[in-house]
């Protein structure tokens, strides 16, 4: 057992009001650069809707993330080892600037400087790569809001296994649905980004599990871009490497949560750490897609069972870090309440982020405009719902509908008994009929209310010290520290010198 | 004068500035190692320019490096004819295809607005280098035939001669325009290496052919234990490996004395003739001095008197030193009557030999333990290690004529006339023990 200590994330979407606040802190604190404007390691995605860079869950035309055949071998899906040195020179599955978009600024400077004219001066868009103006056409939220839109939202890969009738219901404009889907870097267990670095760059931090690019080993190859199913690595245009979110570590190193976390408006984001036993992640993907979720759940370990304890001890893992994964929010939502699922696990990266499926659009769907609450069978909007269980398990279980369906019963119920609760227009023995259909308890249900619409911050961010006076050696300066942990721009490198 | 400079000066120069130059950068600006590549920003021309670009330049490159590097096998391959056309054909089908790649990567630089934001001065400098000297060398392979064949009779040993620091340009400077353009840009092309995008040709991965699949890092507590682990581990195994060799080294050298005795032994030993005679006369010569020494001794031990010195020549205060019958030596003094002392000087403690000087009490010393000596009786003084006295030994005083003149036995007074004149003619002997005197 190789215990390991990883900063795990939660993200509730139910409460995502896709007010994009996060992607704008992430931006005026890491990629607000030359080079990296058109980046957004933080970015909202519309669902339904085609996500940014457009259509990125393609992976027949990106071939990110890792492929199994059912035998011992996993292999990534973009390149071999011996013709990673082909790709070199040309990638044929790295995206290019319009799959993300240009990014452009506006001739703000013609609104002072034009000259007396009939005509109201405008600002013009220009691109912020060529400086020449340009006709927007995407943006990295183009979609966003656009439920129904035939452009955009029917071209969502999510869609292909629905019916033709699920697919004519969800597009009829008065029952038009969608969610948010917040997305940064998944900080996986099981990185492409790492195995597909020519140059050995990319790296898992062994402490916290943050994935980083050493930006002084990158040589800009590009092949981790490819590798990435979930496009989280950039390229900068400029200075020729490739960038990725780096979970703010400065912050967590402080006892901050990241930028886009501490800014999250509607408080959906939680963190903690979750202790996983490394030698079992080898192994853990190498399953059919249905049974991924439950093969990532047992590389977890109990971080009050005494023997992971010891033996986490023993590989060096903190007593902070040991008391974090005790109080860990992500081991409640993971593996307490199993309410959190992992984002196309089908890539088979093991991602570290876990997302709380969002729970309205599927009650919502209604018969003659209420809400339906029957008595004698209260799971039925399940099976009549909105959006279709179907595209949720598309989403975060490889397919896996029971798994998608028994986070919504146990989300319903907590509705319900809180209803009950607060409104009293329930019988109390449907109530418990209720929580036992969903397999849970009141005292289950109480917490799960508790976390999700009432944690205070600090049972939001459960943040162990990062011993930041270790991590830097005192003979190291830290700036000079940076370009090793994934991200500078040397101050005397100028390419246009 | 301008090729010396071309042909030798620049190749070194070139040469030092690419290595200090690539070294440097390697090592201080890391972060600007990049291959910078733009198919991000367009990627539809690029598949047309970068691949057969690469694959093109490089397979020509690798022929190149061959012909350098194995002069012999390349040119013994090249007299089959079939093989040579082959090379040729390969080589120049390759630098067209370089070309064409190249030609449509200028393209794009040229057209493309995106472009144009990333490129730089020394960009475009090393394409349009890059594009001439491909031509060069693609014009000097149609123009002048078979290049891949006479290159290794005059290049090569050119290029070698630069390596070996003992430059000879002898063919270089007879060479047409067209090819010392091509060698010159050669030149220019590693002069340029570590100040332009061209230094992403030394970091191509190959590591990643035999890497781990995934990497971590571990920053804190682990990598301190990880690190002290790993030291302990490393003495330990220098100290364990030190004592090996320690070991090893004796148990070596034991092994190989012993092992040399016993191949002696059992071969006998060896049959150098010149050696052996040599040691056999040098044993002979070693026998012969022997023989010689002991002739001397019987012829000693044969006389009935043993010259000791001159009477004139004895002194009372320091002794004369000789050899008696015993082979054991022996003092002669001039006593104060004018009479000779003779005795043994062999200190009868532990036979060391006795000093000649005479002290201020009329005794002598053995240095060894100090023992002092009394020469007229020959007791040793109170206390000395030595107990027993020095013996005295007979002696005669002979004149001229042979005619023993006077004598003495050990114990027994003086005989014969003792005139000072008749003295001051004689010699002293040593009388032969057990005779008595004539």
């Amino acid at each position: 057992m190789d215990v390991r200590a990883h900063v795990s994330v939660i993200f509730h979407l139910d409460k995502c009001i896709g007010c994009h606040t996060c992607s704008v802190a992430c931006k005026n604190v890491w990629t607000d650069r030359p080079g990296a404007e058109y980046m957004w390691w933080n970015n909202v995605e519309t669902k339904p809707g085609t996500g940014y860079p457009t259509r990125w869950e393609n992976q027949k035309k990106f071939n990110g993330g890792w492929k199994w055949d059912g035998s011992d071998k996993i292999e990534m899906r973009c390149q071999s080892k011996a013709d990673a040195f082909l790709k070199l020179f040309y990638n044929p599955n790295q995206p290019n600037l319009d799959d993300y978009y240009e990014p452009f600024t506006y001739k703000y400077d013609d609104l002072f400087t034009a000259k007396l004219g009939d005509d109201q001066p405008t600002a013009i868009p220009i691109s912020l790569i060529t400086g020449e103006p340009i006709e927007i056409k995407s943006g990295p939220n183009w979609d966003d809001d656009l439920s129904g839109s035939t452009i955009y939202a029917e071209n969502d890969l999510n869609l292909d296994n629905l019916t033709e009738e699920e697919r004519n219901q969800l597009f009829e404009v008065e029952r038009l649905t969608m969610f948010y889907l917040p997305r940064i870097c998944n900080h996986c267990a099981n990185p492409t980004c790492v195995a597909g670095c020519p140059s050995g760059a990319i790296y898992k931090r062994g402490e916290d599990g943050i994935v980083l690019i050493n930006q002084e080993k990158c040589r800009g190859w590009r092949a981790c871009v490819a590798a990435c199913p979930y496009k989280k690595i950039y390229y900068n245009w400029k200075t020729g490497k490739s960038e990725k979110c780096v979970l703010c570590f400065p912050r967590l190193e402080t006892g901050q949560p990241p930028a886009c976390f501490h800014s999250c408006v509607g408080r959906i984001r939680y963190m903690g750490v979750m202790l996983y036993d490394a030698d079992r992640v080898p192994d853990a993907m190498k399953v059919p897609d249905r049974a991924l979720v439950e093969s990532q759940r047992m590389a977890f370990l109990d971080p009050n069972d005494p023997e992971v304890i010891a033996a986490a001890r023993a590989n060096g893992i903190s007593e902070e870090f040991l008391d974090s994964a005790k109080n860990s929010p992500a081991w409640k939502y993971i593996m307490e309440w199993k309410l959190a699922l992992p984002l196309h696990i089908e890539y088979r990266t093991m991602p570290m982020l876990f997302y709380v499926p969002p729970l309205l659009p599927v009650m919502g769907k209604s018969v003659h405009g209420t809400y339906n609450h029957e008595a004698r069978n209260f799971f039925t909007c399940l099976e009549e719902s909105r959006l279709p269980v179907k595209y949720l398990a598309s989403l975060f279980s490889a397919g896996n509908e029971q798994i998608v369906e028994a986070v919504m019963r146990k989300l319903m119920a907590v509705r319900y008994y809180k209803r009950w609760q607060s409104v009293g227009d329930m019988n109390e023995n449907d109530v418990d009929k209720i929580l036992r259909d969903a397999r849970t308890t009141r005292e289950e249900v109480e917490q799960i209310y508790a976390m999700t619409a009432i944690p205070t911050h600090f049972q939001r961010f459960v943040l162990p010290p990062l011993q930041r006076e270790e991590a830097i050696e005192s003979t190291c300066s830290p700036e000079a520290c940076k370009g090793c942990t994934g991200f500078s721009l040397d101050p005397t490198f100028n390419p246009r010198a | 004068m301008i090729d010396a400079f071309l042909f030798i000066g620049l190749p070194y120069i070139a040469l030092i500035v690419a290595v200090i130059g690539c070294v440097r950068r390697a090592r201080l600006s890391k972060f600007s190692m990049s291959a910078r590549s733009s198919q991000f920003l367009e990627d539809r021309q690029l598949l047309w320019g970068s691949a057969p670009w690469h694959i093109g330049i490089i397979v020509v490159l690798l022929g190149h490096l061959l012909a350098f590097l194995l002069p012999n096998i390349w040119s013994s391959v090249l007299t089959v004819p079939v093989a040579m056309f082959c090379i040729e054909t390969l080589g120049i089908a390759c630098a067209l295809l370089a070309l064409a790649g190249l030609g449509t990567l200028i393209f794009r630089r040229l057209t493309s607005a995106r472009l144009q934001a990333v490129t730089t001065h020394s960009d475009l400098l090393v394409v349009a280098l890059l594009f001439m000297q491909v031509l060069l060398g693609l014009l000097s392979a149609i123009y002048f035939r078979y290049g891949s064949a006479w290159s290794t009779g005059t290049v090569v040993p050119y290029l070698w001669s630069l390596l070996l620091l003992q430059p000879d340009m002898a063919y270089v400077a007879g060479f047409p325009m067209l090819f010392k353009l091509h060698l010159i840009g050669a030149w220019l092309f590693i002069l340029l290496l570590p100040f332009t995008r061209l230094m992403h040709i030394l970091a191509v991965p190959f590591t990643y052919l035999w890497r781990a699949p995934q990497r971590v890092v571990w920053n804190t507590t682990r990598r301190r234990q990880h690190a002290v682990a790993a030291t302990i581990r490393a003495e330990s195994r220098r100290e364990f490996i030190k004592g090996a060799a320690g070991v090893t080294g004796a148990t070596g050298l034991l092994a190989l004395g012993v092992s040399s005795k016993a191949v002696n032994f059992f071969k006998g030993a060896s049959h150098d003739p010149e050696a052996e005679s040599a040691m056999l006369e040098k044993k002979l010569q070693r026998l012969q001095l022997t023989a010689e020494e002991r002739g001397y001794e019987l012829e000693r031990q044969r006389n009935s008197m043993i010259l000791v010195s001159p009477y004139a020549e004895l002194d009372p205060l320091k002794g004369k030193y000789f050899i008696d019958y015993a082979m054991a030596p022996g003092l002669a003094f001039k006593g104060k009557d004018g009479m000779p002392i003779v005795m043994s000087a062999k200190c009868t403690h532990l036979g060391c030999t006795v000093s000649s000087m005479v002290d201020d009490n009329g005794r002598v010393l053995c240095p060894c333990h100090i023992s002092y000596f009394d020469i007229l009786t020959g007791m040793p003084n109170e206390g000395a290690p030595a107990k027993a006295p020095l013996a005295q030994i007979a002696w005669a005083l002979v004149d001229a004529t042979g005619k023993v003149v006077a004598s003495r036995a050990p114990g027994q007074p003086v005989t014969g006339t003792l005139t000072p004149e008749a003295l001051a003619q004689c010699g002293l002997y040593i009388t032969k023990p057990g005779k008595a005197s004539a």
